[in-house]
């Protein structure tokens, strides 16, 4: 028995330590007052916050082009959170994240049936169209992107907040 | 308790601990759950329910169709949503039943009292949906074993269904069918297709699916409404050119010969995403289409309402609805028998607010909004229902339960 037992335990270590690849993306409840521990957590860092979701057909076109920019550009927090009414498939989530490269970004998922005070505390004008990007500069100015994001834009938005730095 | 007991129990509660965190991507999803949720509770009962539709029968008595645990099931009401019958589950297997913010299952009563039903379901990981249709010829009582729509596996969502005068059933819905031929042929594919089907046995089988239109939004609700007998008509968000999301309209001039696309509001919201958030139509016996949308395009942003009566050629300005700091959503619109009636959901950052609007002159001008009900987590979109004699108020609630209540009665 504790043979058995020490076996399991290395299991579970060996689990948890095991490469980003192997690894399902950890999802972060996103609940109340969640927007202002992203906000907090990230200020002063240059931070793109993506929403999407699992059924949304832009979302799946978009996903692995963010993964690729996230890999280009690491001085960037990459966020995202998929704002899709999914109570319970974290699962699909998780996989569709770790297809587009994004494992290691910060990823949430909506864990509150009261998506519109969800979506209230983010943008009180926004009505749930996913994918939408919210890019926050160093000084915490938001530009908001609604639908798919183009590549061009998030390039030029990175320069800007390198250049301003300089 | 002995040595020996407390070496077992820590073995036993070390092996929990194991498991639990080997199991942890799981654990998340059932701790996640109930908070998560829609509804208030898991069984398949209406206080469950997450999505309810309602429909009159003939006789006045009020049908609703739901989704709750998993399942959806059917009720009817001889009191006006006081009491219910004992419901009948429709679905009998574990189902995805698609859980989009615009899908619900949809609930049609004809003159005799045949009930058609509709609905659809994620048939798979990619989120590719099915639709599913049954019926009840026996009032009720039993519903037949459930059928797709069509014979085709591509992705179909978004249905809808309404009676005709003569008794047959049409229905609509969106349909992903088009889109690997056309990416095979170099062509790019935007959206859906909106395709549809008739069915002349009250629900019993339907024809062949035909296509309406190309490129339509995939992801948000259709409305349909008959102009006259055979000839239906149905509203939804579009791709025009340049990928802007506006909202079009169809009357066909019978059941199998689609219509011209008319534009109902050049709202210009150019936008590659799911608005999740589809239009309500509603027909006057005069005639008048009365339309609501929801848009965030250039010309325009937020609830609106315009009205024709040319069959769609062409329509009023659009009026705008609702406060706009109120994030007015889901806007629907019947012409009952008080007048024609627009309820919306308004949310101040911690309620949510039924308001409505009543016309008396079909739809040119109209009442103030007043508030008609409350609630303080999330809540269904609110539907209008007539009997023919009065207008209801249907809406479910996670914390206040299902509410069905006259509208309309103030001048």
């Amino acid at each position: 028995m504790k043979s058995y037992l020490l076996s399991a335990i290395f299991l579970v270590a060996f689990l948890a330590a095991a490469p980003g690849s192997e690894t399902p993306p950890q999802l972060k409840p996103f609940e109340r007052g969640s927007w202002q521990q992203v906000l907090h957590s990230h200020a002063g860092r240059p931070t793109l916050v993506h929403f999407w979701g699992v059924t949304c057909g832009p979302c799946k076109v978009e996903l692995p082009m963010l993964g690729q920019f996230m890999k280009d550009h690491e001085a960037i927090d990459v966020v995202t959170i998929s704002a899709d009414m999914v109570p319970d498939l974290p699962e699909a989530t998780q996989s569709m994240l770790a297809g587009a490269g994004l494992q290691a970004a910060e990823n949430w998922i909506f864990s509150d049936g009261f998506v519109e005070r969800l979506r209230f505390e983010i943008d009180p004008g926004w009505q749930g169209d996913i994918p939408r990007t919210m890019l926050i500069s160093r000084a915490g100015k938001i530009t908001t992107i609604e639908g798919s994001a183009e590549m061009a834009q998030l390039e030029k938005w990175s320069d800007q907040q390198f250049a301003a730095t300089k | 308790m002995s040595l020996t007991g407390n070496v077992v129990m820590l073995r036993k509660r070390l092996l929990a601990a194991i498991v639990f965190a080997l199991w942890h991507p799981a654990a998340f999803g059932q701790m996640s759950h109930q908070h998560a949720s829609e509804a208030a509770c898991e069984e398949t009962v209406l206080r469950c329910a997450s999505r309810v539709t309602p429909a009159f029968g003939p006789d006045g008595t009020l049908w609703l169709a739901w989704i709750a645990g998993g399942q959806i099931s059917v009720a009817s009401s001889k009191d006006a949503g006081h009491s219910f019958s004992e419901p009948v589950q429709v679905t009998k297997e574990h189902l995805n039943l698609d859980w989009g913010p615009d899908a619900r299952p949809k609930i049609v009563v004809d003159r005799k009292g045949n009930i058609a039903l509709a609905f659809s379901t994620f048939r798979d990981k990619a989120f590719n949906g099915q639709v599913f249709y049954t019926r009840s010829s026996d009032g009720g009582q039993s519903f037949a074993e459930l059928r797709p729509i069509t014979s085709n596996n591509e992705s179909q969502r978004f249905e809808a269904l309404a009676f005709d005068a003569d008794g047959s059933v049409f229905a609509a819905w969106l349909d992903k069918r088009n889109r690997v031929p056309a990416q095979q042929r170099g062509e790019k594919y935007d959206g859906a297709g909106l395709f549809f089907a008739s069915s002349k046995d009250a629900g019993a089988t339907y024809s062949e699916a035909r296509l309406a239109t190309e490129n339509t939004c995939e992801c948000c609700r259709l409305g349909l409404a008959f102009a006259g007998p055979g000839r239906p008509v149905i509203v939804f968000r579009n791709i025009f050119e340049g990928g802007v999301r506006d909202h079009a309209i169809m009357t066909f001039s019978d059941v199998s010969t689609p219509g011209e696309v008319r534009r109902v509001s050049r709202d210009e919201w150019q936008i590659a995403a799911c608005p999740h958030h589809g239009p309500s139509l509603s027909i006057s016996p005069s005639g008048t289409y009365h339309v609501t949308w929801y848009t965030a395009g250039k010309a325009r942003k937020g609830l609106f309402y315009a009205r024709s009566q040319y069959e769609g050629k062409t329509f009023s300005d659009p009026l705008a609805i609702g406060r706009p700091d109120r994030n007015p959503s889901r806007p629907y619109v019947l012409a009952g028998p008080q007048g024609t009636i627009i309820a919306w959901k308004e949310f101040d950052g911690e309620k949510t607010t039924v308001n409505s609007m009543i016309s008396h002159d079909d739809g040119l001008t109209w009442s103030k909004p007043i508030s008609v009900a409350t609630t303080t987590d999330t809540s269904d979109h609110p539907m209008l229902v007539t009997d023919g004699q009065k207008s209801f108020l249907s809406w479910m609630t996670k914390a206040d339960g299902y509410l069905f209540q006259p509208i309309g009665d103030e001048p």
